[in-house]
């Protein structure tokens, strides 16, 4: 049974790794299981394993970001900058494919996997819901829309046949939130740049 | 004048700077594992403003060659990774120690100087 302090750990842990993110693989695995490993020693040191005395330890600890940070300058990595790059991939992603065909969105595929800002799963994410981006559901609408005929019987009513049908034009409707749903998600979870200490 | 901000900017900086040698000096000593070097640091009051930091600053010396690690068993738990200095990092240190006496006196020569 997870308690309080296992929770503030484990929260404390997705912290750093995803502060961690953009450093190379070896480092980061290795700051993380170290950090790891020092709350467990500091944790059998103490008395008491509530809530308080836990948060007092990761306080000690520091700021994830700050580890980041440390950790970035000692291996030289470049600060993380919420720049043109990760603008760029966050709108040429969903929008890319349709302004440009194809290779707008694979200019935004690019710009995010260059991108610091986002863990590698985020990436994939990114990439994958939905390749292309709306240019997909664009498309199909587009043949949806000339696929029917409309008569117009006597009756003066209009009877379209042939073409989409509600089932189609919803699923049309979900190819198209995808993308931006991705887009979404990847602002969310981008991870800002922090003011490096002056050096 | 250097306003409030700017001294912070340079005590951390003579911090940072320094760090690496009391971590040198530590290890001097004995070798010792993670936990236990962080913790001696951070006894010491103002070097250490966030444990976690250490670690990076072990990782890029032991990345320079200064120290290196070995892996031993823990009566208590996993095992522990080890630091010791190597022969590199004792230049080092005594490099360091020799600027640092030269340093520490000079300014104490203007710092510590009496009201005449």
């Amino acid at each position: 049974m997870t308690t309080t302090a296992d929770q503030l750990v484990d929260d404390y842990l997705k912290r750093l790794r995803k502060e961690l993110a953009g450093l190379p693989r070896e480092r980061r695995r290795e700051l993380e299981q170290e950090i790891s490993e020092h709350i467990a020693e500091a944790r059998a040191t103490l008395s008491a394993q509530n809530e308080a005395e836990v948060r007092t330890l990761l306080d000690r600890i520091g700021d994830p970001a700050d580890i980041a940070a440390e950790a970035r300058e000692r291996f030289g990595v470049a600060p993380r900058k919420t720049g043109a790059v990760e603008i760029g991939a966050l709108v040429l992603l969903p929008i890319g494919g349709v302004v440009l065909p194809v290779i707008g969105w694979i200019v935004g595929v690019i710009l995010l996997w260059a991108s610091q800002a986002w863990t590698t799963r985020d990436k994939l994410i990114g990439t994958l819901v939905l390749p292309g981006g709306m240019l997909v559901p664009f498309g199909l609408g587009f043949i949806a829309d000339s696929g029917g005929a409309c008569v117009e019987s006597s009756g003066g009513a209009n009877t379209c046949s042939g073409g989409t049908g509600p089932l189609g034009i919803a699923a049309i409707i979900v190819l198209f939130l995808l993308p931006l749903a991705s887009a979404v998600y990847l602002a969310m979870r981008m991870r800002r740049g922090r003011a490096v200490l002056a050096t | 004048m250097v306003s409030g901000g700017q001294q912070d900017a340079l005590i951390t900086q003579m911090r940072r700077g320094t760090l690496q040698y009391c971590v040198l000096a530590l290890l001097a000593e004995e070798q010792r594992y993670g936990f236990d070097l962080v913790r001696a640091l951070a006894e010491a009051d103002g070097m250490v403003t966030s444990e976690g930091t250490i670690y990076p600053l072990l990782s890029r010396l032991r990345r320079d060659g200064l120290v290196e690690s070995t892996w031993q068993e823990s009566p208590s738990g996993p095992p522990r990774r080890y630091y010791r200095l190597t022969e590199s990092g004792r230049a080092a240190l005594e490099g360091f120690k020799r600027e640092w006496d030269r340093f520490r006196d000079a300014v104490d020569h203007f710092v510590e100087r009496k009201a005449r």
